[in-house]
């Protein structure tokens, strides 16, 4: 069966090591419960003694319990000693399974790396610019076929949109004839509750108002009702 | 129920007809078949490992009915442990026979359940700590015979998941237990 060789783990000195400590641990607590043990009885003895009222022989008991003490302290000191050492063994290995663990993982990351040269990133990115803009050139001569026209179109569309837009964020707009008084206290701020003027005509001027001389007065609340929906009517899109 | 001591007793430790070896096949059967129940479990809650022929046990005698078992009753509920593999005869005369309420193998497997339950894989620990340590308080390795658990873990050593080893000649005996 030469497998067990391999399988079985293996005992290094450390091993060793604590198997000599752990040992020794269990043989100073022993120790410390026959210490324990003969203090007890020293104590026992001299009580005896001093009822039998033969006091040298329970100062001796007495003297013989006090050494015993003594050494007691002096095993529970070398136990924390080899309890301490253990631990200390314990974290020495922990630390150093910790160590081997983030070494191994920085040698993959390295050897993960190697395999990316950056040279030939660099120039892989190189060439997919430069793919791009060999496709952008064909797109642009493909896209000048469409007629220049129709570019013309769109843009005025476009505008048109804007403007459309911008039209609806003012308030309505009132027509050429911005002479009522009532435009006149129209503030130059967009305040669609305050008295504005508005004129049925359907006209795609943007002429505002011009700005009021006097302290705008807010129109009477019947006054705001009729020309809030006038001002919905005329916020439906203009024809172009 | 009576006791023996924290033990609790079946019913039929105290019925006398027990105490005599049943001639009818089937009485018979299930007759040992309870004998060799109560002494696993009595052997496993008192960690007797031993039981010695010539030596009387609680288990064996119940004074209150004034019966007890003979000494060719308790061979026959023996054998039958032996046979069954929770029991191993220890000398030839049949005098002594080691008790495995859990077999040899059952005991390694509960040795390894431990050492992974308890973080002890790649660690060593002295022979004597698994049997009397702190560690083992509680379980069923405390106290276990010297013997089985040797050959437990030299079960385990064969299967490679232990080493035994000597440290200094001061040492105790070593296991380390592989993950």
């Amino acid at each position: 069966m030469g497998n067990i060789f391999v399988k079985k783990p293996k005992i290094t000195d450390v091993d060793r090591a604590i198997l000599s400590l752990k040992t020794q641990r269990r043989k100073l607590a022993r120790h410390q419960q026959q210490l324990d043990a003969v203090i007890e009885a020293e104590k026992q003895a001299a009580r005896d003694l001093i009822r039998e009222k033969r006091k040298d022989r329970a100062l001796l008991a007495l003297k013989k319990k006090k050494t015993q003490e003594e050494l007691l302290k002096q095993v529970d000191a070398w136990l924390i000693n080899v309890e301490q050492q253990l631990a200390d063994i314990e974290l020495a290995s922990k630390q150093k399974a910790v160590f081997e663990s983030l070494k191994a993982g920085n040698n993959a990351i390295k050897a993960i790396q190697s395999e990316i040269n950056l040279e030939d990133v660099r120039k892989l990115m190189d060439d997919t610019e430069e793919a791009k803009a060999y496709q952008d050139e064909i797109n642009a001569i493909l896209g000048e076929r469409l007629s220049a026209e129709d570019e013309e179109d769109v843009l005025a569309e476009f505008e048109n949109l804007e403007s459309e837009i911008t039209l609806q964020s003012l308030p309505a707009v009132p027509a050429s004839s911005v002479l009522s008084t009532e435009a006149a206290r129209k503030t130059p701020k967009v305040q669609p509750e305050a008295g504005l003027q508005v004129e049925d005509k359907e006209d795609e001027v943007l002429e505002l108002p011009e700005v009021p001389t006097t302290t705008p007065v807010p129109a009477t609340s019947d006054d705001i009702s009729t020309k809030a929906t006038r001002i919905k009517v005329l916020e439906e899109p203009l024809p172009a | 129920m009576q006791k023996l001591g924290d033990f609790k007793v079946p019913h039929f430790f105290n019925y006398p007809p027990y105490y005599t070896l049943q001639p009818v096949k089937e009485t018979r059967e299930k007759q040992v078949q309870l004998w060799k129940e109560l002494i696993l479990d009595y052997c496993r809650n008192q960690k007797i490992f031993v039981i010695g022929l010539e030596e009387d046990y609680p288990l064996f005698s119940n004074p209150v009915i004034e019966r007890s078992l003979s000494h060719e009753a308790r061979k026959v509920f023996l054998n039958a442990l032996v046979a069954e593999g929770h029991a191993e005869w220890m000398d030839k005369s049949h005098k002594k026979c080691l008790i495995l309420w859990l077999r040899i193998q059952d005991w390694a497997a509960y040795i390894l359940n431990f050492v992974k339950e308890n973080g002890f894989e790649d660690s060593v620990m002295t022979v004597e700590d698994i049997r009397s340590g702190i560690e083992t308080r509680g379980t069923e390795l405390a106290g276990i015979d010297r013997g089985v658990l040797m050959r437990a873990l030299r079960l385990l050593e064969q299967k490679g998941k232990a080493a035994i080893f000597k440290g200094t000649s001061a040492d105790d005996e070593g296991v380390k237990f592989s993950a």
